[in-house]
């Protein structure tokens, strides 16, 4: 009785909403549609669709993925204040951010989905089943933190929403442990989807140990602006409050992560250009071009001067503390890590190619459909996720307001 | 790499006057061969679940089929009919899909004389033919590198060099394939077991385990793997019919796959087809486990040098000087 | 060991033409499927390994010599015995097809071909005239390397069994003794370019 109840009220609050929300959830079936209808043509005709070539043997679908990992992780710079130090405003926006990085997640299992040249054979991944290749393959251990944290993320907020729609305090003995697991968790997902990289002595560019530690900065900065720009969306359309200084909080850790970022970035530099060997050419190839090809170049510097005008942003007090160059701010961080971190970091890894060669990738409209319909999906996801999961924070959709109803 | 710009523009020219095949007539005869089925995968597959999209035709046995390593002499036979009756139904030929286990005492190693190699890229196209290698898209196995004289910088070289004659003056030639590491890479990082090291050292693929992940190609320092981008395409006349399971039975689209030294070819006692057919026997191939073998002896008594040796792949493939 | 090899090579120089047809016929047998690039080998004729192992160190394919200037003793022996030409000259008035570009401006015909025992090569140590089917021992002699490492199967091309029956190709097969520079060959077709942005080859 009580769980139809749950699921009549859940679908009647998924159905009904003001006009910008049928057109939003329109917008994003149709682009999702779109992304599905390009995808059946990918598994008609093959990964020849894509860009992709024997040289550049990842692109867009795994930049996204990485990107997203890192979107996904950074919940974790929500949690550990939320949770370990009370502090009072983000507390109460965390559960969202969770929300976020379940959505994200799922969107990262989809693109990974979507690189795969065999989908019909994923069940070749589940051990028993299947073989996974534990422990010494990096992408079998990514599947493992990936879907556990996945479970964390649905968990942890799950746990809290039955109770405040039950209107019952949360046993908390039961769920701190999972809340302080989840936190090296969050860590250990980008540390791993690095590692994929990382280990691989054929690609000198990932091959440094500074690439993790780089990842994590870089995540630590995308996440929260991410976050931050929903959080602003999300206070506007519904009851949900969101106090101003749980936003400058965010931006405080976003210039501290940043400013480490871009302190890793010129680490990076100095080690490749003073030494200047042959590890240079995917650098060279990125920055300046190589033998040549170029067509990076004009991006990555987009990243670089977005990434540091976004730092001078969240630096300055006055600058951070204003709406208005705070969501600049984040959209330029947002834009330049979605640049550095997603094919500007997969992509100059093949270039040049282990013998040498250098070929380009440029990604498809069949490839650029299908991510954009993975976005879609996870931005549906998340907005359907909210709708449910807000009313519940706030007190509106309760058993009792659903049994007074 | 250097390359003339005028090599693009001749890239048509060259192929359909001087290709196995003009590139037309690829294209035609692939046209041909593709066109209907994949058109009907597509609508059988918007019906079936979406993963099972991608392969369309395929059967249930061949979806649940388990990996070869787990695979019991009976499966092994049942699956070995299964893709006789397949092969047959697609090239109208009768195969040998062999599935020999290693012969014991045996570790596959393979040499290469720089100083012969006139990169005349005949070992490329009897590899191709050998291997069922798909013809469009093009995939070859061996890639032979052309080094100015004085420099071994890979970045200097090209594969595209197309003099008159060869060898040229001033230059000098390295052919590079699968190197079949003892510390492999590649198959350390394949999520799923799907490729691995044989006990006679040879590096080999699953194709019906493969997830198309492409990890593996990622890792290789070498570029010795392959992915076929979509279904692979082999003249029916020039199909080999002479396979084995983990060598060159014909491939699907979406897998990896690799130079195995000719599988079919040495566990049955032979050379590989690249040995064969260099004209200069630059390439030598061998047991080194023998003492006696070719490969053991210029081991132990050339001045041998194996590529990125710093990477610590263990490769078993050894570049020599023979003078 | 030696000897056995020679006792044999004189038997089979005679037993060359005849065994032509059965060698390709016995080659089909040992190699299996032909494939294209197997009929690719140059045209000399290979013998088929022995039935008997003991009776020589290694199955040897021979080359037989054109049948226009066999035997040589037909034009340089007790018949017409031409006059023996002890010195070198740039340009030979018979044999005209042969280009002399051998170890520099020093060697000259006598160096290998034996002055008076035209069938035959200049001996060894051993006295005993070398058969044209045993050059490479000859070759061996100033080549001391190259013969060691031939023997071992690191210089020149073997064919077959990498573990069993392989046919050996001799020095002559792949340099021409009077101009012993290995030819050089129209390369195949170059590998085509990946389908990459900047080429705007056709998607297929």
């Amino acid at each position: 009785m009580a769980r139809s109840g749950f699921i009549y009220g859940v679908a009647k609050r998924l159905t009904t909403g003001p006009p910008i929300y049928y057109a939003w959830v329109a917008l994003l079936t149709l682009v999702a549609g779109i992304g599905v209808v390009a995808y059946m043509k990918q598994l008609e005709r093959g990964l020849v669709v894509t860009g992709m070539t024997s040289y550049v043997s990842w692109g867009l679908y795994i930049g996204n993925f990485t990107f997203m990992v890192g979107v996904a992780a950074a919940a974790v710079l929500l949690i550990i204040p939320a949770y370990l130090y009370d502090f009072g405003p983000i507390k109460d926006i965390v559960i969202v951010g969770e929300a976020l990085a379940a959505s994200v997640l799922v969107m990262c299992m989809l693109s990974v989905t979507a690189d795969l040249g065999r989908p019909d054979r994923l069940w070749h991944l589940i051990p028993g089943l299947g073989i996974l290749n534990l422990p010494s393959s990096l992408l079998g251990w990514d599947i493992v933190v990936l879907n556990g944290y996945l479970f964390l993320n649905v968990f942890i907020p799950g746990y809290l929403l039955y109770k405040a729609y039950h209107v019952k305090e949360p046993n908390m003995s039961l769920i701190i442990p999972f809340i302080l697991l989840s936190i090296p968790w969050a860590v250990s997902i980008h540390t791993v989807t690095a590692f994929i990289y990382n280990g691989l002595v054929a690609r000198p560019f990932w091959n440094a140990s500074i690439l993790a530690p780089r990842f994590l900065a870089s995540a630590f900065c995308s996440g929260p602006a991410l976050v931050i720009i929903i959080y602003q969306i999300v206070r506007k359309y519904t009851h949900f409050h969101v106090k101003d200084e749980a936003l400058f909080k965010i931006s405080e850790f976003i210039a501290v992560a940043m400013a480490l970022n871009l302190f890793l970035l010129l680490a990076e530099f100095f080690k490749e250009l003073y030494s200047d060997t042959h590890h240079l050419s995917p650098l060279k190839y990125l920055y300046v071009g190589l033998h040549g090809k170029n067509m990076f170049v004009t991006w990555i510097w987009t990243a670089l001067v977005f990434n540091v005008i976004a730092f001078i942003i969240f630096l300055i007090p006055r600058t951070r503390k204003s709406l208005v160059t705070l969501n600049l701010g984040c959209v330029l961080i947002i834009l330049g890590i979605w640049i550095e971190k997603g094919i500007g970091l997969i992509v100059p890894g093949f270039i040049p190619a282990p013998l040498g060669e250098v070929w380009e990738y440029l990604p498809t409209t069949i490839e650029a459909l299908v991510t954009a319909g993975i976005w879609a999906i996870g931005l549906l996801i998340f907005t359907l996720l909210l709708k449910v999961i807000i009313p519940i924070e706030t007190g509106e959709f309760t058993r009792e307001s659903r049994a007074s109803a | 790499m250097t390359k003339p710009k005028d090599h693009f523009a001749d890239e048509e020219t060259i192929l359909s006057q001087r290709g196995p095949g003009s590139r037309d007539q690829r294209k035609r005869a692939e046209a041909a061969d593709c066109a209907l089925p994949s058109r009907r995968s597509f609508l059988a597959g918007a019906t079936a679940l979406f993963g099972m999209m991608a392969v369309g035709s395929c059967s249930w046995e061949e979806f649940a089929q388990n990996n070869f390593q787990r695979m019991t002499k009976e499966e092994i036979d049942r699956t070995v009919e299964r893709l006789k009756r397949e092969y047959k139904a697609k090239y109208g030929k009768e195969f040998v899909v062999g599935a020999q286990r290693p012969i014991e005492g045996t570790l596959f190693a393979y040499g290469l004389d720089i100083q012969r190699c006139i990169g005349c890229r005949k070992c490329v196209y009897a590899c191709v033919q050998e291997n069922n290698l798909s013809r469009n898209p093009q995939i070859q196995y061996i890639r032979v590198l052309r080094f100015r004289n004085g420099s071994m910088d890979l970045e200097q070289s090209t594969i595209y060099y197309d003099p008159e004659k060869v060898p040229e003056d001033g230059y000098y030639y390295m052919p590079v394939q699968c190197q079949h590491c003892a510390n492999a890479p590649c198959t350390k990082v394949c999520p799923v077991r799907a490729t691995w090291s044989e006990p006679d050292g040879i590096v080999v693929v699953d194709y019906n385990w493969c997830i198309g992940c492409r990890y593996c190609m990622a890792a290789c320092p070498y570029m010795g793997r392959w992915f076929n981008w979509t279904d692979p395409y082999i003249p029916t006349n020039e199909v080999n019919p002479e396979t084995h399971y983990l060598g060159n039975r014909p491939r699907m689209r979406n897998v990896v796959e690799k130079c195995t030294f000719c599988i079919q070819r040495v566990r049955n006692g032979r050379y590989p087809a690249c040995v064969e057919v260099c004209p200069v026997g630059a390439r030598k191939f061998g047991n080194l486990l023998d003492p006696d073998s070719e490969i053991s002896w210029l081991i132990r008594n050339k001045r041998v040098f194996r590529l990125k040796e710093e990477l610590n792949t263990q490769p078993k493939f050894y570049y020599f000087f023979a003078t | 060991m030696k000897g056995i090899v020679r006792n044999l090579g004189l038997t089979s120089t005679l037993a060359a033409l005849l065994m032509t047809a059965a060698a390709v016929c016995a080659w089909e047998g040992v190699a299996g499927t032909r494939t294209e690039y197997e009929a690719d080998r140059p045209p000399y004729q290979v013998i088929p390994p022995q039935q008997d192992p003991g009776s020589q160190e290694f199955p040897v394919p021979v080359k037989p010599l054109p049948l226009t200037i066999t035997p040589c003793r037909s034009c340089h022996g007790p018949e017409k015995d031409f006059k023996i030409n002890w010195s070198r000259s740039e340009i030979l008035r018979v044999h005209t097809g042969i280009e002399l570009k051998h170890g520099g401006i020093k060697v000259w015909c006598l160096d290998c071909h034996h002055p008076s025992e035209r069938n035959f090569l200049l001996p060894l140590a051993d006295g005993q005239l070398i058969p044209f089917s045993e050059s490479y021992l000859l070759c061996g002699k100033c080549h001391g390397t190259k013969f060691r490492d031939w023997r071992h199967g690191v210089h020149g091309k073997r064919s077959g069994s990498w573990s069993g029956e392989k046919t050996y190709y001799l020095c002559v097969h792949c340099h021409d003794p009077h101009s012993p520079r290995f030819k050089s060959l129209e390369p195949l077709p170059p590998p085509s370019k990946p389908r990459t942005p900047q080429e705007k080859v056709a998607a297929h």
